[in-house]
């Protein structure tokens, strides 16, 4: 039994994080109703009705997507450093400190020349 | 392999040290790396004004920093970062020459006064062609200063390039060399449709031949059990019966650097390319991803690929004789001086192979003085094609270049030098280049593939003699190109060209001692 | 499970890859198949890690998904970019550079 212990610390944790998150933002959080509030999903395209040929994206999913991919992937190098950071000591965390202000630099980048903000 | 003990790390059953690596040895890399990244914050913060002057600080010292670091690291043999990287007599050496004809190449770039609209880059690659946008950008005389960064981790993609010693960081400083160079390719200011299809088809065709060339590493990996090139090789000798993992391992990853050095039957991106880039970006390209290509594959095959020769050597003797052959006979029928350009780089690789078949010290030898003697010679001809212009922007139809010696003698004279070293004409540095490439074969045995060779630079002439009889001996017309009278960039760029061309021809000594004692590549 | 079936699934793959880049004229669908290539080439390095019984090819495996990535990323702007242009990203339309 002992050795599930963390796992379900780990799930509590997780529960009660999501239910104060989103207890805090009912109680903070402006409130608004109109129609797209009831849209099955509240962002993207519209589902239905589709339009001829498919339809085609705005090319702003497109950059999105693009940002999404790259700063998704850089997390994988953050898992075998978990795994073996008390391993590699200080040359390890240095590395990684270097390796999240690269991508910081990329993320400043990205920011400053507005391709964050959607239209 | 048993799993792990319930409730311990990984890191507990693996032994783990730490790495080693030695950062002055690799810094020249560094450097670049993090000029790019310290280039992506001047863009990110630095208002429109102030960016280019910034930049162009950013850029040439990062490459004068490198390149004093390569001085200080000359003589070093050693293999650092647990074997990944190997810095070695050839290594700096063509990372000396890399960053050498990099500065040159940065300053084709950094030019804006031969357009009179502005340099040779798209003030906003996002536009369309054509659009108001373009032309509003056009009208306020806005420069692209993105193409520092992209510049910036090319050339540390190439640094790097040159010696990794293993298959992993090869495949990466592959990637970090070519993605800068697809989006450059694709910004030209001028002829934007051409140059965009340019990115297009580089992206594609690069992509295939790097995956190739993973899919091969991941062969030669099953078939060895290691990535290291050395350990490869030790598997190789170990391993007497030829497996099927080895052969078709070897073959993908030489097909992965082939493509990239732009060999026959893998060259068919070459003349595209050359022909949409931006002129500098091509002159750039041209020069430097011949010399870091080549670089890669004599390490492959020098160090990992040293048993196999009697297998790979029949292989390239037939891809060099192809890619020499194709590329002098097609070359003939251009009209387009970048695209006949193309067509010489690819025989000019065919030259080179002939150095790398050798496989001797003397051919290791050879085949860097050919893509030393190459790379400035290629750098400083691709300076005069960006100022011979009309109106509309660069003039490379070949009629467009008749007469032009009588109209501008100096520049012309320049350009000679560079054709008559292309075609390997004594007193210039493609004939010591070719001499020793050539001697190198012969003494490995390679004699018929030296008469080849031979005939093939007989070809070759004839279109460089074109250029100039063209030049010379035709009397000026009104279709006749006007040459741009550029600033002090363009000027160094094309004075260093010429006179590392004419030198080398002359008085080439020192740098052939040099390429001598560079020695074999470490093991 | 013998994992020399790995190596096969990902031979296969490689090659509908190929394939698909030499018969394909959508850009973006030659694009997909190049990253089916570099899939492949992942499969094959991590079912070699296990036959060779080290962590090298786990960890090429982590670099290379990063670096296909970057490559759909810089990919993606080019091909969009040509679409805007022409409104068509089939790579037979693009057809000014040619001898």
């Amino acid at each position: 039994m002992n050795v599930y212990t963390p796992i379900l610390v780990l799930g509590i944790l997780a529960f009660g994080f999501a239910l104060f998150s989103v207890t805090l933002a009912g109680f903070t959080g402006p409130k608004r109703y109109n129609r797209a509030k009831l849209a099955a999903y509240e962002c993207g395209i519209e589902p239905t009705p589709q339009p001829v040929g498919g339809g085609r994206f705005a090319i702003k999913y497109y950059l999105t997507a693009m940002l999404f991919i790259v700063f998704d992937i850089e997390i994988v190098f953050l898992y075998p450093w978990a795994v073996a950071f008390d391993q590699l000591a200080l040359f390890g965390l240095i590395e990684m400190v270097l390796f999240i202000i690269a991508v910081l630099v990329v993320y400043a980048y990205v920011w400053r020349r507005r391709g964050l903000e959607w239209d | 392999m048993s799993a792990p003990a319930f409730g311990m790390h990984l890191a507990d059953v693996v032994p783990f040290n730490l790495p080693s690596i030695d950062y002055r040895l690799i810094a020249p890399i560094l450097i670049l790396m993090g000029a790019g990244l310290l280039s992506v914050l001047v863009e990110a913060f630095i208002p429109r004004r102030g960016r280019r002057p910034v930049q162009l600080i950013v850029v040439f010292v990062a490459l004068l920093a490198a390149f004093a670091m390569v001085l200080a690291a000359a003589g070093s043999r050693a293999v650092t970062a647990e074997g990944s990287i190997a810095i070695d007599g050839p290594g700096l050496l063509l990372q000396g020459t890399l960053l050498l004809v990099a500065l040159l190449a940065a300053m084709l770039m950094a030019e804006r006064m031969v357009d009179p609209s502005g340099d040779a880059f798209a003030p906003r690659a996002s536009t369309l062609p054509g659009s108001e946008d373009e032309r509003q950008f056009t009208q306020r005389g806005y420069l692209q200063t993105e193409i520092w960064p992209l510049f910036c981790f090319s050339v540390s993609g190439m640094l790097l390039f040159v010696v990794s010693n293993d298959l992993l960081i090869m495949f990466v400083a592959l990637e970090i060399m070519s993605l800068p160079l697809y989006l450059l390719a694709g910004m030209a200011r001028r002829r934007r449709l051409l140059s965009q299809e340019a990115a297009m088809k580089y992206f594609l065709l690069g992509a295939l031949s790097s995956a190739f060339f993973l899919y091969g590493s991941a062969l030669l990996y099953g078939f060895s059990g290691s990535i290291d090139l050395p350990v490869i090789a030790d598997q190789i000798t170990a391993k007497p019966s030829q497996s099927w993992l080895l052969m078709i391992g070897a073959a993908f990853v030489l097909i992965g650097l082939l493509f990239k050095v732009g060999a026959v039957p893998f060259h068919q991106w070459v003349p595209d390319v050359y022909q949409g880039s931006p002129t500098p970006v091509t002159g750039f390209m041209a020069a430097t991803v011949k010399i870091a290509a080549f670089g890669a594959l004599l390490r492959v095959l020098y160090v990992a690929l040293g048993g196999l020769q009697w297998d790979w050597a029949p292989m390239l003797w037939i891809i060099a004789i192809l890619t020499m052959v194709v590329g002098s006979v097609i070359a003939i029928t251009q009209t387009d001086i970048k695209r006949m350009l193309a067509y010489s780089s690819i025989a000019q690789a065919g030259f080179i192979l002939v150095g790398v078949v050798a496989a001797t010290r003397e051919g290791l030898a050879s085949a860097l003085f050919y893509l030393i003697a190459y790379a400035f010679t290629t750098i400083g001809a691709f300076a005069v094609i960006a100022m011979a212009r009309d109106s509309s922007g660069e003039a490379t139809h070949l009629s467009r270049w008749a007469g032009l010696g009588r109209k501008s003698p100096i520049v012309a004279t320049a350009f000679t030098i560079f054709m008559l070293a292309l075609a390997g004409i004594p007193l210039t540095s493609g004939f010591i280049a070719k001499f020793s490439v050539f001697t190198a074969a012969i003494a490995a045995g390679d004699t018929w593939l030296v008469i080849v060779a031979v005939l093939a630079s007989l070809v070759a002439a004839f279109f460089y003699l074109r250029v100039v009889v063209l030049m010379f001996f035709a009397e000026p017309g009104p279709e006749t190109a006007t040459v741009a009278v550029p600033s002090v960039f363009t000027t160094v760029a094309l004075a260093a060209g010429a006179t590392v061309t004419v030198v080398l021809g002359v008085v080439p000594q020192p740098v052939l001692e040099m390429v001598a004692n560079a020695d074999v590549f470490i093991r | 499970m013998n994992p020399a079936n790995y190596i096969v699934l990902s031979a296969v793959l490689f090659s509908i890859g190929a394939i698909g880049v030499l018969v394909r004229r959508n850009a973006i669908v030659v694009f997909m198949c190049v990253e089916l290539m570099l899939n492949a080439a992942n499969l094959a390095f991590v079912a070699f890690a296990r036959m060779n019984g080290n962590l090298d090819g786990q960890v090429v495996a982590f670099f290379v998904m990063v670096v296909a990535a970057a490559e759909v990323v810089v990919g993606l702007a080019i091909i969009v970019q040509i679409f805007r242009t022409r409104r068509s990203a089939s790579i037979d339309e693009p057809n000014l550079l040619k001898y």
